[in-house]
This record gives C-alpha cells, structure tokens and sequence, in this order.
C-alpha cells in the first residue's frame, strides 16, 4: 500500500513573531462567522442608521452652504428649533454631536444583536469539541487566544459602530466643502471611535466570559439575552417605579409646596404644579442610581459623556424661555444625567469580573480533560 | 547521522506533578535520544502529563527540563515552535474543510497564510487525504480524523512529532497506513517522534527507543533492541509437521516445553546444547523449521517492569 503519492516535503519558511498571532484566529474566526446568513442580513440592516448619519451631514454641510438643493428638505427640519435652523454653521458641533449620538444609540442595539449572533460559539465551541490543545499546543499564549476571540467580535462590532461613523464623516467633510470643519469635528469622531471600542472590548470580555462557562451555545445565548433584555427591562421598571414615587411624593407635597397661591383652580394648580414637577424630577435624575442597572444604559451613558450629548441639550434647552420647559426639554431628549463615572466604575469592574472569570475558567492544560 | 540520533532531545530531572492527592509524575528523570520513541505505560501512568510538561503546557512542580537545549519553564512558545502534536482526542472544528483545518494549524503556528495554505495541500497529499480535503472534517472516518490531525502537526515541518494514542479507533488497515506515515517520518525525514501507544505491536514497529512509566515514576528506558535480552538455555523452535511424540521425548530428556500454536519455547537443562533438540527430531522423525534463541518480546518486558513496580 503506498503512504504516500506524493512525498514530503521539508518547509524552509520562517514563523511569524508572537506578537499578531491573535490575528490567524481572528481572521479565521470572521471568515466563518460570514457563512451566517442571518448575520449578513443584520449587518446590511445596521447600515441604514449608517445611511441616515451620512444624508443628515451631508443635508448640514449643504445647509450651511445655504445650498438650493435642501431648501425643501428645510421644510421637514421643523422640529428642529428655528435658531439651530438659522445658523447651522454655530450649530454645526451641536448637530454632529447629536447625529452621532442617536446613530451610536440605534447602533449600541445592533451592536448587541451582533454579539448574541456572532458571540456564544467562540469559546463554547471550543469547550465543546475539546479543541483547545489545537491552539495551546502551538506558539499560542493564552492571551493570544482571548484576543484573537475578542478580535472577532471587535471586528463586526467594529463593522457596524466605528466604520460607519469614519465614512459618515467623511462624507460630512466633503459636503462641507470647508477643510476647517475637519479640525473642528476631529473631536466627535474621535469620541465616536472611543465609544466603538469601548463597546468591543466590554461586550466582547464579557460575551467571552459567557461562553466559557458552557459547552453548550444555547446556555450562552441565553445568559447574554439576559444580561442585556432583563438588566434593560428590571432598570426601566425600577426608573418607572422611581418616578411614579416622585410624582405621588410631589403630589402630596404640594399644598406644602405652595400654601399661599389658595388654589383658586384645581386644574389650573395642577399645570403649574405639573410644568414645576419637571424640574423637581431633573433634580432627582441629577443622582439616580436606578439607571446603572441596565447594561446597554452604562455604555449609553458613556457615549453621552464622550460625545457630549447632555451639554449639547443644556446648550439648546437655553433657547427655550421657561424653565419647565428647558427640564422638559432636558428630561425628554437628554440624559440620562446620573454621573458618568458611575458608569464608568461599573464596567470596569464588569470588564475585571469577566477576564478573572476568563483566566479561571481556562486556566491551563491542568485543568483539562 | 548516528551521533545525530544520539543526541537526546528532552531531558527530564526529577520532575514532579501532582494534581490535588494524586502524584502524576513522581521524581521523573529520563533522556530521550532522537529518533523514534514509545512511550509506554498502563493508564495513569502519567504518560499525557509528560507530554504535557514536554510542551510546557504543565507546569511541573519542582525538577527541571530542557526540550531541544530549551528550558521548559521558561521558553515554553519557542519548543513549541519546534514540535508538531497530535492529540488523542478528536478535538476538530466542526463546519469546516479538511484544508481550511490544517491551513489554520499552520497559521497559528506562525505561518503565512499563503505559505501555510499552500503547506496544507502538500501535507494532504502526503497523508494520503489529497481527494477529501474539501470535505468538511465531521464527514471523515475515525482514520481519516487521525491523520488530518497528523497532518495539522507537521504542517510546519516540526523536528519533533508528539503522537498521542495516534492508532486508537483505527480499523486495521487505517492502522498500518498511519504506523507507515510515522515510520517515514521518523526513519527517512529526519523528524524525531514520541509516539505514546497502549499497542505494543503498534510501538515496536514504529519505535527503536521506549520508556516505560508507572505511576508516574520511569521503571524501563533504552534501546529496544537491547532490552529484548537473550535467555540463555531456552529456544523457539517450529516443526514443518505435528510434533507427535517429540515434545514427550524431549521432555523426558529434562527439556520444559510450553506449547504456543505452532511454536514451541523449550528450555534446556544445565549441561544440555540444542544439538540435543536436533538429534531428537531426527529420531522422531519430525522436521525443524525454526530454531533460535529466544528473546523476550516487549509485553515481557512491559509486564514485566509494570510488575516489579
């Protein structure tokens, strides 16, 4: 029997360093990854915010311009305040900030979508068909493995936040016609990349500590729906729960409140109690811890500290003459408003808890079968 | 080439392991030759653990160890540039081809992609996988499976192949295609081998060197060859037709036979030759086919170490 039509052949190449051999496996991780059909279908979907971000710099550059080509689009702009509409150019930082920011809020969804699609099987897999001495019998370091893992998820996370927000502002630039406007924007990009890459790296550790705890997918998938749905669904009842106890607590306080007006309306008391409410529920949005329960509401309030939403809106809550309305305004659009460092703290130790979680559940070869 | 072949290429110094209560490797010291080498030893017998910290995948817990000139503590990815390893287990990712598999072997190990690609194709070939290397690897047999993983271990030209139970599940024929892979391998490629086998057969025909553990601790190491010691006085001997009454007759000349199939083990008395052996088959009337000294065979001496630990 012969072993062999062909013989062997001795290999005279030279190996790679150590230093991007993370990349092999996530390469070869995202090249599986797009055999997923309904993956596809979900990238394609999370392109049209994409889509939108670009038409709306494109429609300020050209507004800017006082261009003819949007002075019918003007007309469907009226919800915007008349001011901003006047001088797009002093509203220019304002509007971007903005944009950016509802497009990386929708984005933060699909982003999670992603990692739920893309996630459960990269280590679980592993576990599963006991793979794992196929990469730590090589030149492969542990942490080689949990990059080239968490480069994967990066990578479409990447795909649907940060290379979006580098096109549309491309774009942004170029129907601007103005080269300052790149100097001055820098920031807003930046910021937006920032955020991108805080979402990778924090949902894609703690994804990948998910996915080491079980060899079946399916647990995985469920542990991340969790996270994400129920911490969101258990945050926004709590915030619910919150203000009906602050709208019974005003209610009842508020003879107190104003015990000389002698309420000659009911009704009309009840207006300006209610216009007054808003601002005594802006004060207690100023420390609410409710917020920080929901996951995505941690990393939302992070990239509304780096793109600066909130002081966008305190700039055009200004415009408005009343104060009711400003914190209407401010309540409604902006926030949320608690400090960001709080945020900040807890996904951090998230991100802690997950590598501890990923260095002790793949410990090393003492630990497996 | 032979001062080549005796240059060792692990040497291991009282290197111990223990996983909670249990000892796997005990004060375990062993020089490994180039060259092919069985490793041998009941299960539990710390055989993986060895291979593990070989890898520098098991940090042992006190002795020391050097894999190529190369420290195993400390340069742990640079031995295993060197070594190719092929585990026991089935460990392959399913949904992909059998090429993309071996492909990314190479690529983890540092290779271009191109080159470990263009590697992959080769290797298949060689391991006789040419025409199913665009199969996904769940289709493949259990024989198919062993040496796709074979494959992936020498895809990067190791100067040291680790086989891991490479036979186990293989029909017969699978068998003898992949002791012939290994054997090429070690005997015309220049690359050493630690084959670790519960098949003797399989280790004999493959292996010149073995070492034989328990317990984690050695009991046998050396040459195969050398151990498989001749027993003075007692021969194997087969006879072209039934013995008929030859065993009796020799038996009463003080001779203890024992009768496996067709070959006869007689042991002669003191003072006796085996031109004894000879004369009588020509009064019996009988026809000696085969008549040479006999040498233990390596289960003996298996056994035989595994026994006396």
């Amino acid at each position: 029997m012969p072993i062999a039509e062909q013989g062997y052949q001795h290999w005279s190449g030279r190996l790679s360093g150590h230093a991007w051999r993370w990349l092999a496996i996530t390469h070869r991780g995202v090249q599986i990854q797009f055999r997923n059909r309904f993956l596809r279908y979900v990238l394609f979907a999370a392109w049209t915010p994409a889509f939108l971000l670009v038409c709306m710099l494109s429609i300020w550059g050209l507004l800017e311009q006082k261009s003819k080509w949007v002075s019918t689009v003007v007309q469907f702009l009226r919800f915007i305040n008349p001011h901003v509409i006047a001088q797009p150019r002093y509203y220019r930082l304002d509007v971007w900030r903005l944009c950016y920011g509802y497009f990386m809020h929708v984005e933060l969804f699909f982003s999670m979508l992603i990692v739920l699609i893309v996630g459960p099987g990269l280590i679980s897999q592993d576990l599963r068909v006991n793979a794992l001495p196929l990469y730590f019998s090589r030149p492969l370091r542990r942490i080689d493995y949990f990059l080239g893992k968490l480069g994967v998820i990066s990578f479409f996370i990447g795909m649907v936040t940060i290379l979006p927000a580098v096109i549309a502002y491309v774009f942004g630039l170029l129907f601007s016609l103005n080269w300052h406007v790149a100097v001055v924007t820098f920031p807003i990009l930046l910021a937006a990349v920032t955020y991108g890459i805080i979402i990778c790296i924090s949902a894609g550790t703690l994804m990948l500590a998910f996915s080491s705890l079980s060899r079946n997918l399916r647990y995985v998938a469920l542990f991340w729906l969790g996270f994400w749905f129920v911490s969101g669904v258990v945050s926004d009842v709590l915030i619910s729960g919150h203000n009906q106890q602050l709208r019974s607590q005003y209610y009842h306080s508020a003879p107190v409140l104003q015990p000389s007006t002698g309420a000659p309306s009911g009704r009309l008391l009840s207006r300006q109690y209610w216009r007054q409410f808003h601002s005594y529920q802006f004060e207690a949005q100023l420390h609410d811890w409710r917020p920080l329960v929901s996951y995505t509401g941690n990393l939302n309030r992070l990239g509304n500290k780096l793109l600066g939403i909130n002081d966008v809106w305190l700039k055009l809550a200004k415009l408005e003459p009343n104060r009711w309305r400003r914190s209407f305004l401010l309540m409604r659009f902006g926030g949320p408003w608690y400090p960001w460092y709080w945020s900040l703290a807890l996904l951090t130790g998230l991100f802690l808890g997950s590598a501890g979680l990923l260095k002790w559940s793949i410990r090393s070869f003492d630990r497996m079968k | 080439m032979a001062d080549a072949q005796m240059q060792p290429i692990i040497e291991l110094k009282d290197i111990s392991k223990t996983y909670g209560q249990v000892k796997a490797l005990d004060q375990l010291s062993c020089v490994i030759p180039a060259g092919a080498t069985g490793l041998l030893g009941p299960n539990g017998s710390g055989k993986t653990t060895m291979i593990r910290t070989m890898l520098g995948l098991v940090r042992p817990d006190a002795g020391t160890g050097m894999v190529f000139g190369l420290d195993i503590r400390s340069q742990q990815l640079d031995i295993r540039r060197k070594i190719g390893f092929s585990p026991e287990d089935d460990c392959l990712f399913p949904g992909v081809h059998g090429i993309e598999f071996v492909a990314y072997a190479g690529e983890l190990c540092g290779m271009q992609s191109s080159d470990a690609m263009q590697r992959a194709h080769e290797v298949l070939d060689y391991v006789g996988l040419g025409e199913v290397r665009y199969r996904k690897v769940e289709s493949y047999s259990s024989g198919m499976k062993q040496r796709l993983k074979l494959a992936a271990a020498i895809v990067h030209d190791p100067q040291l192949l680790i086989l891991d139970e490479p036979t186990n599940g293989m029909d017969p024929a699978g068998r003898e295609h992949m002791l012939q892979l290994a054997d090429d391998l070690a005997t015309n490629k220049g690359m050493s081998l630690v084959f670790s086998s519960h098949l003797l057969p399989d280790v004999e025909s493959v292996c010149r060197c073995i070492v034989v553990l328990s317990g984690g601790k050695l009991l046998v190491q050396g040459d195969i060859g050398t151990l498989k010691q001749i027993h003075s006085g007692s021969y194997e001997l087969r006879l072209k037709e039934a013995p008929g009454n030859y065993v009796e007759h020799i038996t009463d000349a003080g001779c203890q036979v024992q009768i496996n199939g067709e070959m006869l083990r007689v042991r002669l008395p003191d003072g006796l030759a085996p031109e004894m052996l000879w004369r009588q088959a020509a009064l019996d009337h009988v026809q000696i086919r085969h008549l040479r000294p006999q040498r233990s065979t390596l289960e003996e001496i298996f056994l035989g170490a595994v026994e006396r630990s």
